[in-house]
């Protein structure tokens, strides 16, 4: 494992910040779920350009890692990667909340190539990783399987079945990473469900837990190219992370879980992720 | 006509003719998987996980993550055949097998065991006569009843074949031969067993050798029935339902089942819209199971041979 180079941190932070201006350009088309897809970007954004082994011109090469969103409503920072990446015409993101359209509010894998499986309701995707992290095991392929949870999610009764069943088969080859911003549609976390100590729990389930901060790119990749953590076992990640990280009036607040933007306003939201971006770099001694 | 074995006495457990064909298909299939709930030991897994221990996944009493398991096994490559108690293995898990199975077209093999009365004692948290008619709702999902064991057989094997999601109702029961050997089923296509011309009786799971059981005694009363094995509820045969109605003009269905959303309600799907003929549906009213022994319920809620001769008659009067 080496470490990120000042290069590949402005790359990736510009990147990101891209991907966050292409999600607000989806919504000249309607209202989304921009909290999550904000406070999850970054992390894709290191999956997708540092740690995945896949091929965007080859979706369904059989050795690939695969990732599977399981807290399906963040799609739009998974499309806007998809599309980034080469898997489809950034032209479809632009068809979002239209008749018909491949870009919708949870992902479907009949839609876009890139997209594993379909999710959206709650609690879904982690077994179905499990399923295919079996699978890898059965054919001795080296692919990893890489799910990407809410914290909120984690209220779900199959999130613990699943982890469960994953410690029980030594998943060693399935990467959890909880985006914990901390917030759900209705409230702070930690008043509607309490989740914490979330790591003990993932620890007593029998996986070997990281926390980092979800928006420190080092932080990032340094824990998703050290795993597994432990032979045997499955790891869990667990990011820190801003609801709407990036849009300052909206950071933090669970009233950007899902988020109208009026078509007039798009344009100084863009603006305001344009700042961030400029604070971000200049934090690092990277903006000139 | 159905390759119907008429004079034999032999009885065949659903679980085991089940358990030996799923060794077969593993030995012929490497991607064959079994995924148990706690449950293969008891329904039809254990052959199947001796000697393939390395395909054979235990979950335990977690129906609802381990359908989503099933499902990502299958998208991987994987042809999975999950089982459990009915109760479990459809209603715990039915946002999965709606969402990650049948949405995603994947084969995935759901085999529902004791269904219907088969384990009557245990109350209506394990009986269910309504899981039929809730599956059935589902875009893409395939439902089998079979009626006796070569049929379980071909069922299992036809399954794995069909690159899409399944639904088998397993029978706890013993069930009387009625096919040959080399009795040739097609999913989706009903089996004339018996042919006659004064009513079309349309059965499922036990009761077609009830049905045909009740054919006999309404022959000495000079009614010739017509039985039809319709194995596979979803998709109907609507050809073998027409042709037959349109000879007969009368229809009974009969199942081990809610009269709500199941066989009787299929057919007349298929009447209504093409054939409207009388048609009277014999099953287990919209109610809770009662606690009885097995053969005693049967009685109860008319599903014997002379029960359901008795119902027939007095339909045709």
């Amino acid at each position: 494992m080496g470490k990120l180079s000042k290069e590949e941190v402005k790359k990736l932070i510009e990147k990101s910040y891209e991907l966050r201006v292409n999600i607000l350009k989806m919504m000249r088309f309607g209202e989304a779920h921009i909290g999550g897809a904000y406070s999850s970007i970054d992390i894709m954004t290191v999956l997708y350009n540092k740690i995945l082994r896949h091929d965007p011109k080859n979706p369904k090469w059989s050795d690939r890692d695969r990732f599977i969103l399981s807290a399906g409503h963040k799609c739009m920072a998974l499309y806007v990667t998809l599309a980034d990446q080469g898997y489809f015409n950034e032209d479809i993101l632009w068809t979002y909340n239209t008749i018909n359209t491949k870009v919708q509010m949870h992902p479907d894998e009949k839609m876009l190539a890139g997209v594993e499986f379909p999710t959206g309701s709650l609690g879904h995707g982690f077994p179905v990783a499990n399923g295919i992290a079996l699978t890898a095991k059965l054919d001795k392929k080296n692919y990893r399987v890489f799910v990407m949870l809410g914290d909120g999610e984690c209220a779900e009764g199959s999130i613990w079945e699943a982890s469960m069943s994953a410690a029980n088969h030594k998943l060693d080859n399935l990467i959890a990473v909880v985006d914990r911003n901390s917030l759900q549609v209705n409230g702070r976390t930690s008043e509607i469900m309490d989740s914490s100590p979330l790591e003990d729990k993932f620890n007593s389930f029998g996986w070997e837990v990281e926390i980092i901060d979800g928006h420190d790119f080092n932080q990032i990749y340094e824990s998703l190219s050290i795993t597994p953590f432990k032979s045997g076992k499955p790891s869990c990640i667990i990011a820190d992370t801003i609801k709407c990280k990036g849009l300052t009036f909206g950071e933090d607040k669970f009233s950007f879980h899902h988020w109208h933007c009026e078509a007039d306003k798009i344009n100084n939201a863009i603006d305001v992720v344009g700042n961030v971006k400029r604070k971000e770099l200049e934090k690092i001694g990277l903006y000139k | 006509m159905g390759c119907i074995n008429k004079n034999n006495n032999i009885f065949d457990d659903p679980r085991k003719v089940i358990a030996s064909a799923l060794v077969e298909l593993g030995k012929i299939n490497k991607n064959i998987t079994y995924i148990s709930c706690d449950s293969s030991l008891g329904a039809s897994g254990d052959p199947f996980r001796k000697s393939f221990p390395e395909r054979h996944f235990e979950f335990g009493i977690q129906e609802a993550s381990s359908m989503g398991t099933a499902a990502g096994m299958a998208i991987s490559g994987k042809i999975p055949f999950i089982t459990a108690y009915v109760p479990f293995i459809t209603y715990r898990c039915f946002e999965q097998i709606r969402d990650d199975v049948c949405k995603t077209n994947l084969n995935v093999n759901i085999m529902g065991n004791n269904c219907g009365l088969s384990v009557s004692s245990l109350g209506p948290t394990h009986v269910i006569l309504e899981d039929a008619a809730v599956l059935k709702a589902l875009p893409n999902i395939t439902i089998i009843s079979p009626a006796d064991g070569p049929e379980y057989k071909q069922a299992i094997l036809a399954a794995a074949q069909l690159n899409s999601p399944v639904y088998l109702r397993i029978h706890r029961k013993k069930t009387k031969r009625l096919n040959s050997e080399g009795y040739k089923f097609k999913i989706g296509k009903g089996s004339i067993l018996r042919e006659g011309s004064d009513v079309t009786v349309i059965a499922n799971s036990t009761m077609v050798a009830k049905s045909l059981e009740a054919a006999e005694i309404l022959q000495r009363e000079k009614i010739d029935a017509e039985v039809i094995n319709m194995h596979t509820l979803k998709p109907i045969d609507s050809d073998v339902i027409l042709k037959s109605s349109s000879k007969t003009k009368k229809v009974v269905t009969v199942e081990e089942h809610s009269i709500v959303g199941g066989l009787g309600s299929s057919v007349s799907d298929v009447l209504i819209k093409d054939n409207p003929v009388k048609l009277k549906m014999i099953g287990i009213e919209d109610k809770f199971a009662i606690v009885g022994q097995y053969d005693e319920l049967l009685d109860y809620y008319g599903l014997t041979g002379p029960k359901i001769a008795s119902t027939i008659g007095n339909f045709l009067m």
